[in-house]
């Protein structure tokens, strides 16, 4: 029955599997859907029943009704109706506002929201932390504890398939506690307004078997060389500073001000969700990033010489 | 007519301020749960093993309600012609705001105990 | 004067002349600027917002061009952020919310059988400060310097100046200025409604429309002050770096957002009740019968006027809040639904019980309760927290809103135009023209909103400039720009038949046969409001009062006459609207205008940190009042008492709370306390925030010491002004002026001392929020100890000119009420701040 509704929608609403509420791959977002199509049901139903009856009131001869009888109409329609509809809404809606419970061995990602980026940060118990930006890997069937934040301005965190959306505020962490049911890739948004780029920042959501989650987190833990193979590209990333800002893990480049770009190369977007990331993309980015995202941060740098840029945008490719 | 003692509901004078009594109520019962769940989650950082102000507080918003409209039921009911209450005499506007005010005890009766079902459910400060 | 005197045709002439000399509009390119009669002034107020609305509309239909299709780029991102913020805060400042005043304006003298409402120049004040400060607002998007972060402006985006401009000193401090003047409205339309009732016109038998009107000023009242507390924090931070809301010095995002939606729920209903309240007329007249269930619509505009403010945190349902704060307004947000539901069905039981005829303004009566049914069930779908997790913040949310203020605010309004129009210009609106627009609009609302829903939960967010094409929701924008552009046309339809109206003959008096007073109006305008003001006896008087209308043209109520060349009206009892007085009116002044402007200035020049400018602005504006209340106010008549027909004689002199004067004084200190409250929760909001509160490097500022002398000044100064005001009762004139200087020392002393206490413990605001929120409060309180100062000078000013007495005594009445509400204020802040970091 939800599925068909849910297929119905789709079917309106063209085939977009990658960032909608109406596709969920998490638990939360699938028990909303539920709750969604039922709520949209009943809403029907009374919209269509309080149509009938003007319908019916509007044609009526005088005196159709009695004034008692009015009176009557507007006590249990009025009155009465809606307030036992809404307390057994209530009674459902209630029990579902509890947060899913999260166990202390759980993994812990913290997200920072920036202008306009992500800072991703992984945390699974008794381990050292992992730095990344821009993507975030969940394993299907774990429960995940996201903890959110910002330091400049209040962004939110939004993965529609997976759960509801929850603020980043800066001076305050929030948790949002979910749990995968299906592989795949998905897409999540800033859905706070955050200024002039707030349209442009995205991310992509891998959810992944938890053994191949285990393999990536190990590897990208070990992957610590660098890109050692691109000596020149190297040193046009060190020479125009690039390193003031980002950091690749294993290289001498550590600064947190932009975003980490350890395992760029296997990035599925560039520039928070907005671009493929080719090497003539990310080159054209970085001589001139306000093109593609006004307002961001990083500076253009539209003195390059483009062999530098792409370079550079090799050298990213490359990593780890 | 004996000289009998006025009754409650024929003593207190009906005004403009007794129409909002019973939302007030409300008012003030949903202020008093918003910042005793705000308080004890902020300050004491856990809700109370058990709840026993806000049940307290509960109660006596729900008896005050209760009371206002049974004021209210019998204002409304001093003789006089059959409702709509419109016309101009003392008693029918004393009727009309009898009856609203028992109208709003109503809805702030049901909204009193809207406000108390989260309590019943959420039992924490997460 | 007796009954058969107005039987003389010749006295009946004689009388209207003179109505007709008193209440003759100024004449003369610039003169006719200085009229203050509510049908001059509600006029202009309803074409400015109606324009104010048509821009916004133009903006909206540029963010639907650069939506048509993914990836567009007919706007830059920059523009796009001015367009939207701009489009949702002329819609909710310069159009709904004025709109609703003005038209109050316009009707409300004509719906209560006044000749005009009780504070004239206050209208006129309120419109011209709309005016100029929607202009000032609006017109910044012509300099690219439009207001760009949202219509609720939540900081630190918007506090820091390095991440936002000019645009958001202009939206503060431009629409501080308008919500000052819909404070002014809110009490003119209150004492209106609560004092200027035709006699014998009780509570029970007032127009549905004045009960709404009196629940949504009511409403006005505590919804705008806070977010004036608001606005008061935002610019302390923008202007002097008071780190209210920077989380890094001790502030807390959040507390804007409380303040903003504290106002900002409420405002929703306060767009749309007074819509509502058209229906609440039209519908009566148009199924020929009275309305059925009267105190159930009385039930529903006080309910939802209480549960509307118990709705706010619903607007911040994703900002991590324990749950169970959520959920308590999730409760209170479902519950909001019962009284809307009652409204709906009295206006279905009334259809059933009358015979309906289908006019124009019922088609859009019919049409706009469609499209809100839909958007309250969807209202109520997104209070459902968990849905509203996903919906919050998305297009669906978009569908959601414009739904209900579409079929609950715009679309009402034109209904109410088609209806109305007849009696504010004589002439009528064509049917055929009235029913194209409709279904325009219609299918264009539908077209363009109901796709929404959908694109929302295939997640598209709100607020953004473009949307990449992989997300497969460009049919359904592209639906909704087709859409908008036919909702624009059928708002083109209605603009050519009103610009085709005058061309057209003149109505008939009371066209639809309606029963209510107002459609008493005659269609050849007499500037008079009503030719005699009648004895009331029914809710639908020319239906039910036999020879109704006869009998108020030819004089034979009250007050048919205008003897002593003055402005007049009746004040009635608050219950049962006995005749209690005549009072004069305001007459056509150019000071209203010039007040507006000077306290404009204030606002602009502080807009661009010209603060001497600013200041000699605020010092004009002092004068401006003064001067105003000196020549216009209070004034000693001529004789204590006038006979208004049938044998009553009325007193011409009022102080005390029968008057209306005490009652606006005491409205706008309700509205005063509420803004201050606002701040006094910002203190204990930061309390809860911390760990300490106050930090332990302040524990001991401001101390104990000041506060409690400023405390017991400011009790001093009130027993004194009461004092004062026995006294002068009793006819102890020069005990009374002693005391009132006093009362003046204590006054000042009071707020020096209070600012003494941050001052010497060296608190320096921008450093934390807790020195930031006190030195706020302290000098909140001293400035209310200033201007309490200046009104009790200026009590003693009019004592001895000889324009107060014992006799009449207003000032010092009001002037009373004002002290009463210094000394809460008082109160409350030295408590707080000198007293509660002693025992927390």
């Amino acid at each position: 029955m939800r599925r068909l509704a849910a297929t119905s929608l789709l079917a309106v609403a063209g085939c977009n599997a990658h960032q909608s509420a109406l596709a969920p791959f998490g638990e939360e977002a699938d028990d909303t859907l539920t709750l969604t199509i039922v709520l949209a049901i009943g809403a029907l139903i009374l919209a269509s029943g309080v149509a009938v009856l003007a319908w019916r009131a509007a044609r009526s001869p005088k005196g159709a009704i009695s004034h008692e009888g009015g009176m009557k109409l507007v006590l249990w329609l009025g009155a009465v109706g809606p307030a036992v509809i809404l307390t057994v809404l209530l009674l459902f809606a209630l029990p579902a506002m509890r947060p899913m419970s999260a166990a202390p061995g759980d993994l812990r990602i913290r997200v920072e929201g920036e202008q306009f980026w992500w800072r991703v940060r992984y945390d699974p118990a008794g381990e050292a932390p992992l730095t990344a930006a821009n993507e975030i890997r969940v394993p299907v069937g774990r429960t995940v504890v996201f903890d959110l934040t910002a330091t400049d301005v209040i962004h939110s965190f939004w993965i529609p398939g997976l759960a509801g959306k929850m603020d980043m505020i800066p001076g305050r962490t929030n948790r949002l506690v979910v749990r995968a049911r299906k592989a795949g890739i998905y897409r999540g948004v800033c859905t706070e307004f955050c200024g002039l780029s707030h349209a442009l920042m995205a991310f992509d959501v891998i959810a992944m078997e938890p053994a191949a989650f285990d393999a990536w987190l190990a590897d990208a833990r070990r992957a610590s060389d660098g890109n050692e193979a691109d000596a020149g590209g190297a040193a046009a990333f060190a020479a125009h500073g690039c390193g003031a800002c980002h950091a690749i893990r294993g290289t001498a480049h550590d600064a947190r001000i932009g975003p980490d770009l350890s395992r760029f190369g296997e990035r599925r977007t560039l520039g928070a969700g907005i671009l493929q990331p080719t090497i003539e993309n990310t080159a054209a980015f970085i001589r001139d990033p306000h093109r593609f995202k006004p307002g961001a941060r990083m500076p253009a740098y539209k003195s390059m010489a483009p062999a530098d840029a792409e370079a550079i945008a090799r050298y990213l490719k490359g990593l780890p | 007519m004996t000289n009998r003692r006025p009754r409650l509901y024929e003593r207190l004078r009906v005004t403009l301020w007794t129409l909002i009594v019973p939302p007030t109520l409300w008012a003030g019962h949903f202020l008093f749960s918003y910042l005793w769940a705000a308080i004890s989650c902020a300050k004491a950082g856990e809700f109370a093993t058990f709840p026993w102000l806000f049940v307290a507080g509960t109660v006596i918003a729900l008896l005050l309600i209760a009371l206002a409209g049974w004021v209210a039921w019998h204002q409304a009911r001093i003789p006089g012609d059959a409702p709509p209450h419109q016309d101009s005499t003392g008693v029918d506007r004393l009727r009309f705001i009898a009856k609203s005010t028992l109208l709003l005890a109503g809805l702030s009766f049901v909204a009193v105990l809207y406000t108390a079902l989260p309590v019943v459910f959420l039992g924490d400060c997460r | 004067m007796s009954l058969h005197e107005q039987d003389d045709p010749e006295l009946r002439r004689a009388q209207e002349e003179r109505l007709r000399a008193v209440w003759a509009s100024p004449k003369g390119l610039f003169l006719k600027w200085t009229d203050t009669n509510n049908d001059a002034v509600g006029a202009w107020y309803t074409l400015t917002a109606f324009g104010f609305m048509l821009f916004a509309g133009v903006l909206a239909l540029l963010m639907r061009t650069q939506l048509a299709v993914p990836e567009n780029d007919f706007v830059e991102a920059g523009t796009f952020n001015q367009l939207f913020t701009l489009h949702g805060s002329m819609m909710m400042f310069l159009f709904a919310v004025p709109m609703f005043e003005a038209v109050a304006i316009l009707l409300l003298p004509q719906l209560l059988g006044a000749r005009d409402l009780p504070f004239p120049r206050l209208s006129a004040f309120g419109y011209w400060s709309f005016l100029l400060g929607g202009v000032f607002v609006s017109g910044s998007i012509f300099f690219d310097a439009a207001p760009d972060g949202g219509w609720f402006m939540y900081p630190p985006l918007t506090t820091r100046t390095d991440l936002s401009g000019l645009g958001a000193d202009i939206w503060m401090l431009g629409l501080s200025f308008i919500e000052v003047s819909s404070v002014a409205a809110a009490v003119e339309l209150i004492v209106g409604v609560l004092k200027c009732r035709p006699p014998g016109m009780r509570l029970n038998l007032m127009p549905l429309y004045a009960w709404y009107i009196l629940v949504v000023a009511v409403m006005i009242l505590f919804a705008f002050p806070p977010l004036i507390a608001g606005d008061v924090l935002f610019e302390m931070e923008r202007l002097l770096n008071w780190p209210f809301f920077d989380a890094s010095r001790g502030g807390d995002p959040l507390l804007w957002q409380h303040l903003f939606w504290i106002f900002g729920h409420p405002e929703v209903y306060i767009v749309f009740l007074p819509s509502i309240a058209l229906f609440a007329m039209l519908v009566p007249t148009f199924s020929q019968r009275h309305v059925l269930g009267y105190p159930w619509i009385v039930l529903a505009a006080v309910g939802t006027a209480f549960l509307s403010f118990g709705l706010w945190v619903h607007h911040m349902f994703t900002t991590g809040l324990p749950k169970i704060s959520l959920a308590f307004f999730s409760a209170a947000s479902e519950a909001v639904a019962i009284p809307t539901a009652v409204q709906i069905f009295v206006f279905i039981a009334t259809m059933w019980a009358g015979r309906v005829i289908w006019s124009t303004p019922m088609l859009y009566a019919a049409g706009s309760l469609a499209i809100f049914v839909i958007g309250g069930l969807t209202g109520v779908m997104v209070a459902v927290a968990p849905f509203d997790w996903q919906a919050h913040d998305t297009y669906f949310v978009v569908a959601h809103l414009h739904y209900v203020l579409i079929g609950g605010t715009l679309m009402p309004l034109f209904a109410g135009l088609y209806y109305y129009w007849p009696l504010i210009t004589g002439k009528t609106l064509s049917d055929r023209l009235g029913r194209i627009a409709f279904w325009l609009l219609f299918i264009g609302a539908n077209l363009t909103f109901f796709p929404m829903h959908i694109s929302g939960l295939e997640g598209m967010p709100r607020r953004v400039f473009t949307y990449p094409a992989e997300l497969g929701i460009d049919a359904l924008n592209l639906a909704s720009s087709i859409g908008a552009f036919v909702f624009a046309a059928g708002v083109a339809v209605i603009c050519l038949d009103i610009a085709l109206s005058p061309r057209r003959p003149l109505a008939a008096r009371n066209p639809w046969n309606a029963g209510t007073l107002e459609w008493l109006a005659h269609p050849q305008d007499e500037h008079w409001g009503i030719r005699s003001i009648p004895l009331i006896e029914s809710r639908y008087p020319i239906w039910d009062q036999p020879d109704f209308i006869r009998k108020v043209d030819e004089g034979r109520y009250f007050l048919p006459d205008a003897e002593e060349g003055r402005r007049e009206t009746i004040v009635t009892s608050v219950l049962d609207a006995r005749p209690l007085a005549v009072i004069r009116l305001g007459t056509p002044s150019w000071k209203p205008m010039l007040t507006a402007i000077a306290l404009g200035g204030v606002f602009i020049f502080t807009t661009y940190h010209l603060y001497w400018l600013a200041l000699v602005s605020g010092v004009l504006t002092l004068a401006m009042v003064l001067w105003w209340l000196w020549t216009g106010t209070a004034e000693i008549p001529e004789r204590d008492c006038k006979p208004v027909g049938h044998g009553i004689e009325l007193p011409l002199y009022m102080s005390g709370t029968a008057s209306p004067g005490w009652w606006a004084m005491f409205i706008t200190m309700m509205a005063d306390a509420t803004a201050f409250s606002g701040l006094v929760f910002g203190y204990y909001f930061f309390w809860t925030r911390h760990e300490d509160f106050p930090p332990d490097a302040l524990a001991h500022a401001p101390g104990v010491f000041w506060p409690m002398v400023a405390l017991a000044l400011g009790v001093l100064a009130w027993l004194l002004a009461i004092t004062a005001r026995e006294s002068n009762a009793k006819g102890r004139v020069g005990v009374a002026r002693a005391l009132l200087m006093l009362a003046i020392g204590a006054c000042l002393a009071s707020g020096a001392a209070g600012v003494a206490g941050p001052w010497t413990s060296g608190m320096a605001p921008e450093s934390h929020s807790y020195p930031a929120i006190v030195w706020t409060l302290s000098i909140w309180t001293a400035a209310h100890a200033a201007i309490g100062a200046i009104m009790l000078g200026y009590a003693l000013a009019r004592s001895l000119a000889g324009r107060m007495t014992p006799r009449y005594d207003a000032e010092i009445r009001n002037v009373t009420v004002y002290m009463h509400f210094l000394a809460l204020t008082t109160v409350v802040t030295y408590a707080t701040t000198g007293l509660f970091p002693e025992v927390s």
